[in-house]
């Protein structure tokens, strides 16, 4: 069997500074194929923004502890290479597509100069090449007029292209694994269906693995097969979409998606809620993270961890599942 | 029975005809919007996100001076009033704002954010007015031992919901909530749109609600007007609404929100459009350029409000559609 | 919030540092104001240059005056002068840049632009001996030139964060209720700029000692005292005689408090820095 395009094993992060000790982010494994498309979906605070940092390796090294038990990319563990090992894996291998495309792009380099620089880093040499893999990214990303677009800068494009241009330098290597942050926030709905549909095409394309990190579950469910739900650090369910719309098994889960405002035929009486607050890091309850707001909690949930039980590719840590 | 000399009360809050020009690059932000709200209904304004919308508040508030159309406030006109009756109006209208991080003075108390406008609009005694903060505090359910914290203290949930005491300490009678739970996770944009219905039913607050998130608003809008572009291009009940809407931008906007799974891709290439800045002197349908059922008509002549009446299930009432399409159709029964 | 800075603050290793020299500086200039120290600077107790004894432990200068006693007061002048002037020109400069940020691009703010931009272009030094002379050699004429001239960065800068602070939405806030636009500058500005004017003021503290000790070379600073620039100044020539007391007291004090200074200001502003990557 073909080894998972990422994988990611008992992964652990931890802050101890000024603030004090927050266990960010608590044994977290899963893997995704070539091909595939997973959703992590979790509110704020739950460490999935500090999970993508981790793989990569961009995460501040003092007051900050990263644990694993390995993070392989087609096989490979990149979790124990050098820094300069790791440079050379970044961007080639795995590459990543950052929240807010009017921060992460340079103000004062023009949209090709950046692509063809991720392009030279990992392929130095021939300029006409270079060139030619810029423009390829571009069309492949679906845009029109390349020349122009390769000779813009960033602030005379709108928010949507600039998402797109991320998205180009992104592929340009062709990289196995590529993990999107909130890539649609702040764009409106036609934008968000339009980048969803070329995340899609280059998943097709190049058989590329891609993690869709989001807080908003209706955009996992449009453009991914799977999802994971996160909660305080830790992996609560791991499912299919169609399984997690339709009977999801953790009663998270199952309360963020009664919380999500649908469109029926007659306005809903009440809403619902899901009572209580997420738990601050600094202050986390014993047990389940979750016990104290669910509404199936018993005693051996607030004095054990329970574990993640996998069966036949969906997993959930729950003593009482739904 | 009426009596001849009776005359119906003014709805709570009436805009008629506004309008407001950007000056450089010349735009019509708001292009001669007319829409009322009745007391302790919520009307939920919608359109893509866009400056229109969030204008519409800022000129109720008179935080910006329209150039033309009025604004009744239970029939007097806010954009006239002097600097007294002003103030006095102030009070029954209040604002919450999207981001509840911004929107709280960061190097000043709860307690003194709160008692701020109890103090401008000299509402009550020292004593009063802290009965009146605690009150309110319950209503949005806070403890009272917020008071002496700083807003940075506080998740972004509880941040709103103190923006939200802000808006009620004064006991407005109309609240306007522009984006107000859009930077909100979805479990607590649930709690707040719950805090936001219990305001509704039991303090009988009308809202203005601007949102671009249909699911939100049909938790709670009574009423829905659509905007694109500056332009009020549908408006009816919420029920009326959803079941069937009529002009084809409501259409476009709500196939978007049913979040039909999976993605087909497609072939079209993106193109730059740069030239979006478009002349607005030009007489056509605002919609006319995307409009998936435009007709020729449709790009010589601006289409006018049609009315659209129906006697169905649905509260009788108003539907208005600015499309040519139902231009032959009155009395329509849907 | 005050207590996070100080947390902060307190972990910083060089900014403590900073914090104990000018603690130390500051203790002593209050010793020499409340006459307890350094009272004999200009009395001569000793025969020229005389060399470090029990008597006199920082030696004796050209006149015979205890060199220790007058970097004592050196200590105190330098406070005075850079506490007046970074007070005044803070208050100024705040008040001036707070009401042209808030009216920015309305004739207001151009007529405070310009005037600024006028300040700006004389050269200081001139100035400073151009108000020596109007004034008839007032002991103050120094702090005005300082004053009239250092106010305009403050107000530059206090300026920029009004402007960019007004477009926010707690601004908003204040004005849908009607608040007048003085009472939100005082009340709801201003205290946001609270941790870059402490930052400004303690630049302008070490201005305005540097400015001193350039202005007693050219014998427009101190007249009715001892400075460390006067010190300087008086022994430009003395060094020549191969004395160098006086140079090495002077130097030294201007040189670990202005580094104490400067320590401290850069931590104050780290520590401020809410922005600050903690992720």
């Amino acid at each position: 069997m073909k080894c998972p395009a990422l994988s990611v094993k008992n992964l652990s992060i931890r802050f101890d500074d000024s603030s004090g000790r927050r266990q960010v982010v608590d044994r977290v494994s899963f893997s995704i194929n070539a091909g595939e498309a997973t959703g992590l979906v979790g509110e704020s605070g739950c460490g999935k923004t500090m999970l993508s940092l981790a793989i990569f390796g961009l995460l501040p090294s003092t007051g900050v502890y990263v644990e694993s038990d390995g993070i392989e990319i087609n096989g490979h563990d990149i979790s124990t290479l050098s820094a300069k090992q790791k440079r050379a894996v970044l961007g080639r291998d795995i590459a990543m597509i950052f929240q807010q495309p009017g921060t992460a792009l340079d103000p004062v380099f023009t949209i090709g100069q950046q692509i063809s620089a991720v392009y030279r880093r990992h392929n130095p040499g021939d300029k006409t090449k270079t060139r030619q893999a810029m423009l390829d990214a571009l069309e492949d990303v679906g845009f029109g007029e390349l020349e122009e677009i390769a000779a813009s800068y960033p602030h005379q494009l709108s928010g949507g292209m600039r998402q797109l241009a991320m998205i180009a330098m992104a592929t340009v290597c062709k990289p196995a694994v590529i993990i999107a942050d909130e890539p649609t926030t702040a764009l409106d709905s036609s934008t968000r269906l339009m980048i969803l549909q070329q995340l899609e095409r280059l998943r097709t394309k190049y058989q590329t693995a891609i993690l869709l990190i989001s807080h908003d579950l209706t955009v996992v469910r449009q453009s991914c097969s799977d999802v994971m739900v996160m909660y305080c650090g830790r992996l609560l369910e791991k499912t299919d979409c169609q399984s997690l719309f339709t009977r999801a098994r953790h009663p998270y889960s199952a309360g963020l998606l009664s919380c999500i405002p649908q469109i029926g035929n007659s306005r809903p009486d009440g809403i619902n809620a899901i009572p209580g607050q997420v738990p601050a890091a600094t202050d986390l309850p014993r047990g389940c993270h979750f016990a104290p707001r669910c509404n199936r909690a018993e005693s051996a949930c607030r004095q054990s961890v329970p574990d993640f039980h996998y069966e036949n590719g969906k997993g959930v840590a729950c003593f009482r599942p739904l | 029975m009426n009596s001849p000399m009776q005359q119906p009360s003014p709805p709570l809050l009436e805009i008629r005809d506004l309008s407001l020009r950007f000056q450089k690059p010349e735009r019509l932000i708001i292009d001669r919007v007319s829409f009322s709200i009745e007391a302790g209904s919520t009307l939920g304004v919608v359109g893509a996100s866009g400056a229109g919308k969030s204008s519409i508040a800022r000129t109720i508030m008179r935080l910006i001076e329209p150039d033309e159309g009025k604004v009744l406030f239970k029939g007097e006109d806010i954009l006239q009033m002097d600097p007294r009756q002003l103030m006095a109006t102030r009070q029954r209208i209040q604002l919450v704002f999207q981001e509840p991080s911004a929107s709280l003075s960061p190097r000043r108390s709860i307690q003194q954010i709160l008692l701020e406008p109890l103090q401008h609009f000299s509402i009550g005694n020292a004593e009063q007015r802290q009965e009146k903060i605690l009150q309110t505090l319950q209503t949005v359910g806070l403890d009272g031992d917020v008071l002496r914290r700083y807003p940075h203290q506080f998740s972004s949930g509880q941040q709103q919901r103190i923006a939200i005491a802000r808006a009620l300490v004064t006991d407005p009678e109309l609240l306007i909530a522009d984006e107000a739970v859009a930077s909100l996770d979805v479990s607590i944009q649930a709690q707040i749109l719950q805090l936001i219905q219990t305001l509704q039913k039991d303090h009988g607050i009308a809202f203005l609600f601007i949102s671009h998130d249909l699911g939100v608003i049909r938790q709670i809008a009574d009423d829905i007007a659509v905007t694109y572009r500056g332009q009020l291009v549908e408006q009816s009940s919420a029920d009326q609404f959803f079941s069937a809407a009529a002009h084809p931008y409501s259409k476009a906007l709500l196939s978007f929100a049913s979040h039909k799974p999976p993605l087909q891709p497609k072939g079209n290439r993106l193109r730059l459009g740069r030239g979006r800045t478009e002349s607005d002197k030009a007489p056509v349908c605002v919609f006319a350029r995307h409009c998936p059922e435009k007709v020729p008509v449709c790009e010589q002549v601006e289409p006018a409000d049609h009315v659209i009446r129906y006697r169905n299930q649905h509260k009788a009432g108003r539907h208005c559609v600015k499309c040519h399409l139902y231009n032959k159709v009155n009395n329509h029964d849907f | 919030m005050t207590r996070d800075t100080w947390q902060r603050l307190k972990s910083d290793r060089y900014g403590m540092c900073g914090l104990l020299i000018v603690a130390v500086f500051l203790f002593v200039a209050l010793l020499v104001w409340t006459g307890l120290l350094g009272q004999s600077w200009s009395e001569v107790t000793g025969s020229r240059w005389e060399g470090i004894s029990s008597s006199h432990w920082f030696g004796t200068n050209m006149l015979g005056q205890d060199i220790l006693q007058r970097t004592l007061f050196g200590t105190a002048t330098a406070f005075e002068t850079g506490l007046i002037v970074t007070l005044c020109s803070t208050v100024f400069g705040t008040v001036l840049g707070a009401l042209a940020g808030w009216y920015s691009h309305s004739w207001f703010d151009e007529v405070i632009l310009w005037f600024k931009g006028v300040l700006d272009s004389i050269p200081f030094y001139l100035f400073a001996a151009a108000i020596a002379f109007a004034l008839q050699g007032s002991p103050w004429a120094m702090h005005l030139a300082m004053i009239i001239t250092f106010w305009t960065t403050t107000a530059r800068i206090v300026r920029g964060e009004v402007m960019r602070i007004k477009q926010l939405e707690f601004i908003e806030a204040a004005r849908a209720i009607g608040l007048p636009g003085v009472k939100i500058i005082f009340r709801h500005v201003l205290p946001n700029t609270f941790h870059i004017l402490l930052v400004q003021a303690s630049i302008v503290f070490v201005a305005a000692i540097n400015t001193e000790v350039i202005l007693s070379f050219l014998g427009l600073g101190i007249q009715d005292g001892v400075s460390w620039g006067l010190m300087l100044a008086e022994s430009s020539q003395e060094v020549l005689a191969g004395h160098f007391g006086n140079f090495a007291a002077a130097g030294a004090s201007l040189f670990i408090l202005l580094m104490g200074f400067n320590l401290l200001a850069d931590a104050l502003q780290d520590a401020m820095d809410t922005r600050k990557v903690t992720l």
